[in-house]
């Protein structure tokens, strides 16, 4: 016997969680775009895109976040941090959005820790959906995982053969849903898996020590050339975190905020002397390579890219990380590394 | 700050103002509370995010030596809205500090060499803090050289304190101007400041050497320190990449895979060679 979830009672499942005063997060439709956004209604949930435009990193590192809001008076300042996110149940999001967050924990946990990011996390009990199809753009099995990898979430809904969901309880936070809401669920045994798995398009164990070898190479001059600088591949992404600090207000009060921000935009690295270390557009898609696939990996043990898709199907001069890692596969096939330096 | 908020400041008032050059201004800078005072403590070398409330953060290493306490200062140069909004800054006004952050100049490994300090510009206030350090234990150290240029006269930033340096008998200060930037009353000497130090030919044995200036004059100088015989592992900079976050989130600071807010600022040539050729 196992838990199950009849498809038609997913929204059942949200509303029961609205009752209990959790904000549901979901996959909505909007101005015919489907977003990940706070429902209001159950009834709004859209599974019919395989992946959304934006990622679920927003309900754990929002665009903008207070960090704490000041006043300052003629002889005093006060500054005060408040923050109490919402308990959420997010529901939609894919593997690959669930592992990001895991992987994102790294980083907003290594030494210091941010308290933003954490504190919204152990608020949201994330339910992932297995996928029943993929597309051109996605990639998770050749990054070592794949679409119904139960990791990062807390509950994981694969779909089976007549309409249901199998359930799988991942973490006690899951769990906890589930008793809260336990009437929408059935005991059974479940259909066949109706999960469908990508191919593996390139050799991740090529890339690391390919990008290592090659800071200067001639593909980051020949394959870049159309980048706009947008930074639309690093504001979809669920690993791409980078930020900026700033302070919106005035001198009597205000708050100083994290934004986001890309590594993709030629202000980023620009020192106050005008000299930037990252001058042009091809040395800023190597970084995004480099520390998605090295950096990352080295400080914190997995790559900083899940195989979404979303920079893919995002980008406004048609750029894939995908097409260009199946070229650095290809380029470390064709000259691999002298024995001494290669990798296992 | 007993906070577990890791972006909230300390809260400072200013306490003293000095100006440097036209456009280069030091601030010196007190807790307002006395118990962040008490438990605050930094090593030469570390760094931290000043703010003006309203108009953001900054970063800048800290200017005094630890073993001048009870304060800190920054020094900088107005280019752009925060550092204006320090700049606008007066006696008795509230601003905002985060840190110290980043490693440090491992000083006491020093103990017992000679430290020869090379400068150029706005970055001898990082490396004012590691000369005042090593002054004030004067006795652990042998021979003590500064180095320093500025592109003209003008540029020149701590000038009390050159003339304080010029005037020990126990230090060797040695000040340049680049070619057109002299007055005419200049007795210092004339060139780049790679050249000069060539020029003076400092000894390397039993020598630390310390670099802070921008990416091309490390660029030019560290070859310079290699002919002159010094070690790479006993060559000392601090880097000045961009940084928001201080604390190894914001990735803005990375040159290469080390992140220089947690890794550096301070690395030696050794390590610097080492790094791809992005800062
Ligand atoms: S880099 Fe692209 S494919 Fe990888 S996680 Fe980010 S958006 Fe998805
Ligand atoms: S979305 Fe495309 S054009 Fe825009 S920064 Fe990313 S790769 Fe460049
Ligand atoms: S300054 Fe933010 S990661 Fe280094």
């Amino acid at each position: 016997m196992a838990m199950l979830l009849a498809k038609k009672n997913l929204r059942a499942l949200l509303r029961g969680a609205m009752d209990r005063k959790y904000r549901v997060v979901g996959p909505v439709r909007e101005h015919g775009i489907v977003l990940f956004a706070e429902m209001s209604d159950p009834g709004a949930l859209c599974l019919d895109e395989l992946n959304t435009q934006n990622s679920i990193k927003e309900f754990f590192f929002p665009k903008t976040e207070k960090l704490f809001t000041y006043s300052l008076g003629k002889n005093d300042a006060a500054v005060a941090d408040d923050f109490a996110p919402p308990r959420t149940v997010l529901i939609g999001g894919r593997a690959c959005d669930a592992r990001s967050l895991v992987a994102l924990d790294r980083l907003f946990g290594w030494d210091y820790k941010d308290k933003f990011y954490f504190a919204r996390r152990e608020a949201t009990c994330v339910i992932t959906l297995a996928c029943d199809r993929f597309d051109e753009a996605c990639f998770c099995t050749s990054l070592g995982f794949g679409p119904r990898a139960a990791e990062g979430s807390d509950i994981l809904l694969v779909p089976v053969e007549g309409d249901e969901y199998a359930v799988e309880a991942v973490t006690d936070k899951g769990r906890a849903l589930i008793a809260e809401v336990k009437d929408v669920f059935t005991e059974g045994t479940p259909g066949a898996e109706k999960v469908a798995y990508p191919e593996k398009k390139f050799d991740l164990a090529a890339v690391k020590p390919w990008l290592e070898r090659n800071f200067e190479h001639p593909i980051w001059k020949e394959e870049f050339l159309s980048c706009l600088g947008c930074g639309t591949c690093t504001y979809q992404c669920p690993m791409c975190h980078c930020f900026d600090i700033v302070d919106e207000g005035d001198i009597h009060g205000g708050a100083r905020c994290k934004n986001w921000d890309s590594c993709q935009f030629a202000l980023f690295t620009l020192h106050t002397s005008g000299h930037n270390p990252r001058p042009a557009q091809a040395a800023r898609w190597r970084q995004r390579l480099r520390h998605k696939f090295v950096y990352y990996a080295d400080k914190f043990g997995t790559e900083a890219c899940v195989g979404c898709g979303r920079c893919i199907r995002n980008c406004p001069v048609c750029l894939s990380i995908l097409d260009k890692l199946v070229l650095i596969g290809r380029e470390a096939a064709a000259a691999p590394a002298q024995p001494a330096g290669a990798q296992p | 700050m007993a906070s577990d908020n890791i972006y909230l400041p300390y809260l400072m008032k200013v306490d003293g103002v000095r100006d440097e050059t036209r456009d280069v201004r030091t601030l010196r800078l007190k807790f307002a509370r006395d118990e962040d005072a008490a438990q605050f403590s930094f090593k030469a070398g570390q760094f931290g995010e000043y703010s003006v409330f309203g108009a953001g953060e900054c970063t800048f290493c800290i200017a005094n030596p630890p073993t001048r306490a009870g304060f800190i200062e920054c020094t900088f140069r107005k280019a752009g809205r925060v550092t204006k909004a320090l700049r606008d800054l007066e006696v008795g006004d509230t601003a905002g500090f985060r840190g110290p952050y980043g490693n440090v100049f491992p000083i006491e490994s020093w103990y017992g060499k000679s430290v020869l300090f090379i400068a150029g510009g706005i970055a001898l206030p990082p490396m004012r803090c590691v000369i005042w350090n090593c002054l004030d234990l004067r006795d652990k150290f042998k021979d003590i050289t500064v180095v320093y240029g500025a592109r003209t006269v003008g540029d020149l930033v701590y000038k009390d304190e050159l003339r304080e340096w010029s005037e020990r008998s126990d230090m060797k200060l040695i000040q340049t101007v680049d070619p057109g930037g002299e007055t005419p009353d200049w007795r210092g000497q004339i060139g780049f400041v790679p050249t000069v130090l060539e020029k003076a030919a400092p000894a390397s044995a039993d020598t630390i050497a310390v670099v802070c200036g921008p990416p091309i004059m490390l660029k030019f100088t560290f070859p310079v320190l290699d002919r002159l015989g010094f070690a790479r592992a006993s060559v000392y900079t601090t880097m000045e990449n961009r940084m928001k976050c201080g604390v190894g989130k914001c990735g803005r600071c990375n040159v290469g895979g080390v992140y220089i807010c947690k890794e550096g600022p301070v690395f030696t040539a050794e390590q610097v060679a080492r790094m791809p050729a992005e800062y």
